[in-house]
């Protein structure tokens, strides 16, 4: 007990003795490992270049997090905290926990080169009322994962319409594979294909308004995205039994060749190739366009930091948020992490087709939207998903799933 | 004697039990024959499909490695043991000495309170969740290793003390007798008389309570947040990936953790035995 005073006065004191120097409290939900790593990394380095700074920095457990930061933002505010790009961050910017860093994006020279600039396709996720909140350090790409083998094998070329998708999907099927393999057990896969045929049906702005919860889920445009999902599900292009399986186990008739995609992150392609595709039998398509001339937007959620409205450190934090957004560091983080920078002039590790694929792919993306179980709040996204599911395994009952999701909408967005 | 020897039962009972002893025996060995062979497995071989197979690899130490580098395993089994002993210590010393006094005085409420504690078993724990974390949250104890520990006390208590009362209700009453003929204090009986001649018991209880806290989950992921006291058994999700559910890491840490248990088990194997079916026939 003795020890544990003693050890406790000198933790106060230690703490007491460097809140004098310039101490930047940051907070972070990065408990799993490569996350971990990037941030001792990048802390380390900003430390070396900044000596009249030091860093305090508290690992938080990943899932604790999303409750803790409720509670720090308001009670004791870090520097900087960590947090998610799109509507994940407009209850703090609403409720003003989040300071505005748009002289940031505005590039007041502290910057190499114009932020803005570097940004831009990110600069949507972060913009709310017309102004930035916070600073994108890394994301990953979505997209359809396949088998080029079996695509070769049955004469399919990367489809790039709705329609070539489509008949894709029928020659597979008639060749006895199963076009596109997911897991549904933990329902978020599902969400992933919603995203991307409201995104390619609709367009990023109205995804965004349905997130919101601007429109209901009752409106015909919706249904025209179920329109569009009912001419994958309705012929069985989809794993059967989905609903039994987690993502990961959805990987086991990929690697099998007895199914030829998946839509999926890019985080897939580490365990299929540890399960011994490669490169040649691997690939990488953006998900195809289904209405002609809507723009582009990809999924792609963003990991960002923040100034806390409260922090009691802003000058600091802002040098750290400068230094984040600068292309070597994004760099390295990303490369710890295997994730995309969003620097544009951030490269990537050589030799990876698919963070090439997705860097390519993102750069010139409209704009980015940040998952369905992000832009949408957490009780709409739930029961969205698990309506999503149910629609997958019994399609004939969307009219009710649809009225169903409308009255939690509703009572949700109050 | 009840049940009777398979020996003495008629010849086509004992061919029946020959044939079906090793039939669900295996059946009940299959799940852990599962973990055995995914500890040595790698991710590739679990994604691919490979469950029951021959592996492609032979990764038991480089999974060992991982799971002993990757996450603070040492530490969590570690907390373990500062969880499980003090337990252990608490639940037996008090439920000696209820067990003591509700078996040897005979004062009004006796009946009633030994039924509290047996009550107490019943209550099943998920009712509890709410507000034992609430409690340990208002008390300051929350994420700490003592409110976990204090709280396992208080439930172990329960059963300790049925299990004790009824062991020392079936020593003779002349034993103690005789000793306050010759001035022995009440402590003194109990310490000098009672606890010596309780030590199949204490034993057996210790041996069972060690198992029990040490393979409890429910409550190290009510009562625990941090890494700082997490114990092994909930320690191990933290072997999964960001993405990924690390069957094979899970697996090998699923065994070095179940190593203590087993070890104990070996080394006080009659006390275990002894332990399961004193408290049921005596009393």
């Amino acid at each position: 007990m003795k020890k544990v005073i003693i050890s406790l006065i000198m933790m106060f004191g230690i703490i007491s003795s460097t809140s004098l120097a310039g101490t930047l409290v940051i907070n972070t939900d990065t408990s799993d490992a490569a996350p971990k790593e990037a941030f001792e990394y990048i802390i380390k380095k900003f430390e070396e270049e900044n000596p009249d700074v030091t860093v305090k920095w508290n690992v938080f457990d990943h899932e604790g997090y999303k409750q803790s930061i409720r509670n720090f933002l308001n009670t004791d505010p870090p520097d900087v905290a960590n947090w998610y790009a799109g509507n994940r961050m407009l209850p703090f910017v609403r409720a003003g926990l989040f300071e505005d860093v748009s002289d940031i994006w505005k590039d007041s020279g502290w910057v190499d080169g114009n932020l803005s600039e570097n940004m831009e396709h990110a600069k949507k996720s972060m913009t709310i009322g017309g102004k930035q909140w916070g600073i994108p350090y890394t994301y990953y790409q979505w997209g359809v994962y396949y088998r080029k083998d079996l695509f070769t094998a049955n004469g399919i070329s990367v489809p790039t319409t709705w329609d070539d998708f489509v008949a894709a999907c029928a020659t597979l099927k008639a060749a006895g594979i199963t076009p596109i393999t997911i897991g549904s057990k933990y329902l978020w896969t599902t969400a992933g294909v919603f995203d991307y045929l409201n995104l390619r049906t609709n367009g990023y702005e109205f995804h965004m308004d349905l997130t919101l919860g601007k429109v209901p889920y009752t409106d015909p445009k919706v249904q025209a995205v179920f329109d569009k999902w009912d001419e994958l599900v309705k012929p069985g292009y989809f794993l059967e039994n989905h609903a039994a399986l987690s993502w990961q186990e959805a990987l086991t008739p990929m690697v099998n060749g007895e199914a030829a995609m998946y839509v999926m992150g890019n985080f897939a392609v580490a365990p299929l190739k540890e399960a011994g595709l490669r490169d040649s039998n691997l690939g990488f398509f953006q998900f195809p366009e289904i209405t002609p001339g809507i723009p582009m937007a990809e999924e792609a959620p963003t990991d960002t930091v923040h100034i806390p409205s409260k922090a009691k450190n802003k000058t600091d934090a802002k040098r750290f948020l400068i230094f984040m957004s600068r292309a070597d560091v994004q760099e390295e983080i990303n490369k710890i992490l295997g994730q995309l920078p969003i620097n544009k002039n951030s490269s990537v590790k050589k030799g990876d087709p698919f963070l090439a694929a997705g860097l390519n792919m993102l750069n010139n993306a409209y704009a980015m939207a940040q998952f369905y179980d992000r832009d949408a709040p957490a009780q709409m996204a739930s029961e969205g998903m698990k309506g999503f599911q149910e629609y997958m395994s019994n399609p004939d009952r969307r009219q009710k799933i649809l009225e169903r999701l409308e009255k939690v909408r509703q009572r949700v967005y109050k | 004697m009840f049940p009777t020897p398979i020996h003495q039962r008629p010849i086509i009972n004992q061919y029946i039990y020959k044939v079906f002893l090793p039939i669900s025996l295996i059946i009940w060995l299959i799940p852990i024959f599962g973990i055995l062979m995914t500890s040595i497995r790698g991710l590739g071989d679990i994604t691919a499909g490979n469950m029951w197979g021959t592996p492609s690899e032979f990764l038991l130490f480089s999974n060992l490695y991982d799971v002993f580098t990757n996450t603070p395993m040492i530490k969590y089994t570690l907390n373990s043991f500062k969880v499980t002993i003090p337990t252990m210590l608490g639940a037996v010393a008090l439920s000696c000495m209820t067990g003591f006094a509700l078996a040897r005085y005979k004062f009004k409420t006796n009946l009633i309170i030994f039924f509290i504690f047996i009550a107490g078993n019943f209550v099943p724990f998920q009712i509890l969740m709410i507000p034992v974390r609430d409690l340990t949250f208002k008390i300051g104890l929350y994420n700490t290793i003592t409110g976990l520990v204090l709280f396992h006390v208080a439930f172990q208590t329960g059963f300790c003390t049925l299990f004790m009362r009824n062991f020392i209700k079936a020593l003779p009453q002349e034993l103690i007798e005789a000793a306050r003929m010759d001035g022995a204090s009440e402590f003194k009986i109990f310490w000098k008389i009672i606890l010596p001649l309780t030590r199949p018991a204490i034993a057996a209880l210790c041996v069972l309570i060690f198992t029990f806290i040490w393979n409890d989950y429910f409550w190290a992921t009510v009562l625990i947040q941090g890494d700082h006291a997490m114990p092994i058994t909930a320690g191990l999700k933290s072997l999964n990936g960001q993405w990924i559910t690390a069957y094979h890491l899970l697996s090998t840490g699923s065994i070095v953790a179940a190593i203590p248990p087993v070890i104990m088990f070996f080394l006080m194997q009659k006390h275990f035995i002894a332990g399961l079916t004193l408290g049921a026939t005596k009393g």
